[in-house]
């Protein structure tokens, strides 16, 4: 490819993926707190908001990688570059780790300096042309062996986190990390970001597909795909809850006891495109269509509150007669 | 579209940029043996020296077309490996012999300010900027097998040890990985402890100085390794109460440049080649790249794209007379 160096290739595909857990933490994390877990190089600030909720995001770093993409056509297509990958905090309470990279839609056929690579952080070069719709479907379905594994890296960060000794590693209440793994396909400046897919698969697994306008800043995309993760684990969360309280419904503490995490550390976490940029928040409204996030958060909600507003009539009868 | 309404600074913190010449050029950096040896050997050095300044300056008035270049000169010294004398004994006869050999020292620098300058653990932070180069295969699920305090520029021979059914494998050799045809393999200490403190290598050191150098290095957005004046009043008698960078000339061009030259003596070129290695795989501050690259493009001068590529070298003979000492 004859491109000056210097400039940035347009990125042809953006793919990334999210993992969001609770934090191994009994008490959620202050914003000082915070800070310091996410403090991954010394001389870069954690970018601490305290507005519309405490977030608190972590600087980028970077993983070189030579390798094959993942391809689900079983193409083979060699890329170097960095994979970035960066840690939020929501609240205290809730830890994602993202990685990601773009692809331009060609590069060289050999491999450059290692240094041309580093002034790229986040750009994985194809060696020659990239195939956008096998890659796209590679990424999304999960690396085969030996290929670029976007989830390795951002579980690497979440292992380093959670071994941090600011964390107690106690939950105040189980639950299940989930993967988010996305895809951004590149249209034409100007228009409009669309998204085009939502997948819900099986363990804790989803897919999302997006097309994103070029001048859409990668971070950008991944800072949507974390917010859409963490409003949906909360979904996956909630709902488990309410299951298995649904059992202990016939007996009142039970009950109480199943449902009280979620009003102690999750109910105020929703907060829907709170940091997503301007230009992809009108992305949330597919979902708000259909299947209707906010409508079932909410419906969640009113469920919890009736629950433990019933047993709040029965106990004090209980209270009574056993006094 | 419009700008946001409400901000908050500590979520969208701020790097501050560092004016910018168009060539930082090195014109020594001696070691405590070459100032035992006398000002004979300093004399010698700067006669050398000026010979290649001319041809250095000539060199950058080319790039800026005939418009006078932005240049700043600097003289690095070593108090990090060796102590010897002090300041006001020293550095008087340093700004002395260059001068009479024609040159000037615009900005001073101590070695342990490239360590630790204004209680900043500069050389730490650079540490911990290290991307290595990937071997092929590495596919995100296993960190790179990095050997704690070194960095190469390939693949190590593997340790010897027993295949699966017990036979032992011969010797394998390194790889590097950008090798065409054949390797110039190359593995470079970065530091090692002593006393339970750490001990920075040469060129892991001379690699921060280069970063400071190419105006690429900060602390929380800030600029470090900022020159401090001089009031022109006696140099104090103990190193450490020598600022790390001092600037001799209030009229001398920005410290910090667009490209680096340092001329050396070819004893050097090791440890240089060694500084490239560690340069090609630091991942610098985003902004303060994105900075220079903005500036350098608006003045039509574009940097290398690689950093290491904006630094370049003159090694010559060593004029020093006598037994030469190979290390630094």
């Amino acid at each position: 490819m004859t491109r000056r160096p210097g400039q940035p290739a347009r990125p042809a595909l953006v793919c990334g993926e999210v993992r969001t857990c609770l934090l191994a933490s009994f008490q959620a994390l202050d914003g000082r707190a915070a800070a310091g877990l996410l403090r991954l190089r010394a001389d870069e600030h954690v970018r601490i908001s305290e507005r519309p909720n405490l977030y608190a995001l972590s600087p980028e770093t970077l993983t070189g990688v030579d390798c094959r993409l993942p391809t689900a056509d079983g193409s083979k297509v060699r890329a170097v570059g960095t994979v970035a990958a960066r840690a939020a905090l929501t609240e205290g309470r809730l830890l994602q780790a993202t990685a990601w990279f773009s692809a331009p839609a060609a590069g060289p056929d050999t491999r450059r300096p290692w240094g041309h690579y580093l002034v790229r952080p986040g750009v994985v070069e194809p060696f020659g042309r990239l195939p956008e719709q096998a890659t796209a479907q590679g990424v999304l379905r999960g690396p085969g062996r030996g290929e670029l594994d976007l989830g390795a890296v951002a579980e690497a960060l979440l292992a380093r986190l959670l071994r941090h000794p600011l964390l107690d590693r106690k939950v105040p209440f189980k639950s299940r990390r989930t993967h988010l793994r996305w895809v951004a396909r590149r249209v034409p400046e100007g228009e409009r970001a669309e998204l085009t897919r939502f997948t819900l698969a099986e363990d804790g697994l989803r897919t999302v597909e997006l097309r994103l306008p070029e001048d859409t800043p990668a971070a950008a995309a991944a800072g949507l795909c974390e917010d859409l993760a963490l409003h949906d684990w909360l979904l996956t969360t909630v709902v488990h809850m309410l299951e298995s309280g649904r059992f202990a419904a016939a007996d009142g503490p039970v009950a109480v006891q199943a449902l009280r995490p979620a009003v102690d550390h999750l109910l105020h976490l929703w907060m829907p495109h709170a940091r997503v940029e301007r230009s992809l928040v009108h992305l949330w409204e597919a979902l708000e269509r259909e299947p209707g996030f906010t409508r079932q958060w909410q419906n969640l909600v009113q469920r919890i509150r009736d629950q433990l507003a019933v047993q709040a009539i029965r106990l004090p009868h209980q209270a009574l007669s056993t006094n | 579209m419009s700008e946001a309404v409400f901000r908050e600074t500590t979520a969208q913190p701020r790097t501050r940029s560092v004016q910018l010449s168009h060539l930082s050029l090195e014109l020594g950096h001696l070691y405590m043996e070459d100032f035992e040896a006398g000002p004979e050997r300093l004399r010698a050095h700067f006669a050398e020296v000026r010979l290649w300044v001319e041809a250095v300056r000539a060199s950058a008035a080319r790039r800026t077309g005939g418009k006078r270049p932005r240049i700043s000169t600097c003289f690095l010294i070593d108090d990090y490996f060796t102590r010897f004398s002090t300041p006001a004994e020293l550095l008087p006869l340093v700004l002395e012999e260059a001068e009479k050999a024609g040159l000037a020292i615009d900005y001073l620098a101590r070695e342990s300010g490239c360590a630790v300058a204004d209680r900043i653990e500069i050389a730490e932070s650079v540490a911990h900027r290290l991307v290595e180069s990937p071997p092929p295969g590495s596919n995100g699920s296993r960190p790179p097998v990095g050997q704690t305090g070194w960095l190469a520029n390939g693949r190590r021979t593997p340790t010897t040890e027993r295949a699966a059914l017990g036979e032992v494998r011969g010797w394998q050799p390194p790889e590097e990985t950008a090798a065409r045809n054949h390797s110039v393999f190359m593995d470079v200490e970065l530091w090692s402890e002593q006393d339970g403190r750490r001990l920075w290598s040469c060129p892991f050191l001379a690699a921060v100085w280069q970063l400071a150098r190419l105006g690429l290095l900060r602390h929380l957005g800030e600029p470090v390794l900022v020159p401090r004046p001089w009031d022109g009043a006696e140099f104090p008698h103990d190193w450490d109460r020598l600022p790390p960078l001092l600037q001799l000339d209030p009229r001398a061009a920005a410290f910090s440049a667009y490209r680096t030259c340092t001329l050396l003596p070819n004893r050097f070129l090791a440890v240089e080649d060694a500084v490239r290695l560690i340069l090609d795989q630091t991942q610098v501050d985003a902004e303060a790249l994105r900075q220079v690259a903005a500036r350098s493009k608006g003045e039509g001068l574009e940097v290398p794209d690689a950093v290491a590529q904006r630094a370049t070298y003159i090694f010559y003979e060593d004029p020093a007379t006598g037994p030469v000492s190979g290390g630094r």
